[in-house]
């Protein structure tokens, strides 16, 4: 296995708070990753630390054996991790047009062959070409949702995190949104998601990471950590 | 895609209003009305600029005078000490300023919001400062006369028509300017920025660097703006670029709008001889600029301009229903991008 990005003892803390203490993890080059835990675990706290939203109090992190603790959110864009959010996935005022085109045209130069280098290529793998020239704030939410993958893909990445991709998606679209994922890999992208819909974790993941109060307690194969009786404790409260 | 027809046809009414006063002269127009008119051009072409950075990038400079002012001492500056004339001035005071609005901006764009708009201020009243103790050299609170003539192929321009002319040419060149870069990529990655800036940083945009480069833009345009004032007036003083020229030119670009490109043409119109027009007395000119900027904050958010339109469509919606879903999907493709 060949770990492309490794996490050594982050801790982040927001005033007394704890959101992450102490976490230890790696994403294998090619792997769909999940991690899950309750809400207030530290889930998006570590997306964010990892693309330099926030800076963490301690700890590191190293894609591809470099040091990017201390880069800012474009660069760690530009080293190859792309990222899509919860809330806010597009630019509202653009049309899904220039929403993609503005993605495209800062995207980091990189000689690999990738086939999403276009915004038309992007829209069709998305299926939004139909949808091109109407303006993001208008868009049903599960279209939204996909503007936000393809930006995300423009850019280029070697790492995708996708932060509750399926939140607010019916089984029909999130049975889409599943195909387009599953296809990362095979185009050179790992891929680190985070969501609650367990059903979804299990189609994408073959590992999964349970956290819980800014701690890891699980990692290990899907279905192994799904059966770990201190994951069932943490999500069913010991009732089981 | 289909864009390639809309970005031209925004440019249309700011032509139209720029051929409509470029007829002003002919009607004969008396010395007082005239020079306003200059002074509102002069206005309008540093308006250009900060509806750049207001309207696309979202960001407020509440110091903008000082960059009029250090495009308009350089004019002076570069006249009395080494004889660069009228022409070679302009492109200058626009260099200087926009090197001035980088030493402004890269302190002052590690903040945001509020505290951006305090850093501007903080800069503008420092530019004063500097300007009054500057000794013989800035001619301290007394300020400069400018000691050359403007010139148009060696003829000597000492009348107003001339002048407002070539102020008009700049106003449409500022205007034409700042289409162009509403309408490039750049424009669009200041709009993005203005949106969503975490987005924006997640797609690889630098944040900063834009802001301060959008800064920069609208510093270029008040240099040249400041070159035009110091010709036009003679001469200049430390007075003219502090608070209430700024405010009064962030009032302008807010009444105005920033986002359609009449915009910054009616704020600077509007604001220049609103108070003539009422026949109020400076005092009293203050208080009404005031009662506007509210009623615009409050009642047009968007500006004159864009308000005008949405009640137009209001007004006349119906009847023009078809033609409006059509526009409205070619409106919808770029709604800042001014009509």
């Amino acid at each position: 296995m060949n770990a492309i990005l490794e996490i050594k003892g982050l801790k982040k803390q927001f005033g007394g708070l704890t959101a992450l203490s102490g976490v230890d993890l790696s994403i294998e080059e090619g792997e769909i990753l999940g991690i899950v835990g309750p809400n207030g675990s530290g889930k998006t706290t570590l997306f964010n630390v990892i693309t330099g939203v926030h800076k963490p109090t301690e700890g590191r992190v190293s894609w591809r054996g470099r040091d990017i603790t201390s880069l800012a959110a474009h660069e760690i864009s530009g080293a190859g991790i792309g990222y899509t959010f919860q809330q806010a996935m597009a630019f509202p005022g653009l049309s899904v047009w220039e929403n993609v085109q503005t993605a495209c045209e800062h995207a980091h130069r990189s000689d690999r062959s990738y086939p999403w280098t276009t915004p038309a290529a992007l829209l069709d793998f998305v299926g939004l070409t139909t949808l091109a020239n109407e303006r993001a704030g208008v868009l049903p939410f599960g279209s939204l949702r996909l503007l936000g993958i393809a930006l995300a893909l423009a850019t280029r990445p070697s790492l995708i995190l996708l932060d509750e991709p399926a939140a607010g998606l019916n089984d029909k679209e999130t049975a889409t949104l599943v195909g387009l994922v599953q296809q990362f890999p095979a185009h050179g992208i790992s891929v680190c998601v985070i969501d609650h819909d367990m059903k979804l974790m299990q189609m994408l993941c073959k590992r999964l990471i349970v956290l819980d109060f800014g701690s890891k307690i699980a990692d290990g194969p899907t279905q192994a950590v799904l059966a770990d009786p201190k994951v069932l404790e943490v999500y069913l409260g010991g009732a089981l | 895609m289909n864009n390639t027809l809309s970005p031209f046809r925004s440019l249309v009414p700011a032509l139209v209003a720029l051929a409509l006063l470029a007829l002003v002269p002919a009607l004969g127009p008396s010395n007082r009305l005239l020079s306003l008119a200059i002074s509102a051009g002069i206005n309008v072409v540093a308006l250009y600029g900060l509806s750049v950075l207001f309207g696309q990038t979202g960001i407020l400079s509440m110091g903008h005078a000082a960059l009029v002012g250090v495009g308009a001492y350089a004019a002076a500056l570069l006249a009395r000490d080494t004889g660069v004339g009228f022409w070679l001035a302009l492109p200058l005071g626009g260099i200087f300023a926009g090197i001035a609005a980088v030493v402004i901006g890269v302190p002052s764009l590690r903040v945001s919001g509020h505290h951006f708009v305090i850093m501007t201020f903080a800069f503008g009243q420092l530019l004063t400062i500097v300007l009054t103790n500057g000794g013989d050299y800035t001619g301290a609170a007394t300020g400069l006369d400018l000691q050359l003539p403007v010139s148009v192929f060696g003829t000597p321009v000492d009348d107003l028509m001339p002048y407002y002319y070539i102020v008009l040419a700049f106003v449409a060149l500022s205007a034409v300017a700042s289409w162009a870069i509403i309408n490039s990529p750049y424009g669009r990655t200041l709009r993005a920025i203005r949106e969503n800036e975490k987005l924006s940083a997640s797609l690889g945009i630098n944040i900063g660097r834009h802001k301060i480069g959008a800064f920069v833009v609208s510093g270029v345009f008040a240099g040249v703006s400041g070159v035009l004032l110091a010709y036009f007036l003679r001469h200049i003083s430390p007075g003219q670029f502090a608070s209430f020229p700024s405010i009064y030119l962030a009032l302008m670009v807010m009444i105005g709008g920033a986002r359609l490109l009449l915009g910054p043409l009616a704020g600077g119109i509007l604001v220049s001889f609103l108070p003539e027009v009422l026949n109020l007395d400076p005092v009293e000119s203050r208080i009404l600029y005031g009662v506007c900027l509210i009623a615009v904050i409050l009642v047009l958010p968007n500006g004159l301009i864009a308000g005008l339109l949405e009640g137009w469509q209001k007004l006349f919606g119906n009847a023009a229903q078809k033609r409006a879903d059509n526009a409205s999907a070619n409106a919808k493709h770029a709604p800042e991008a001014g009509r």
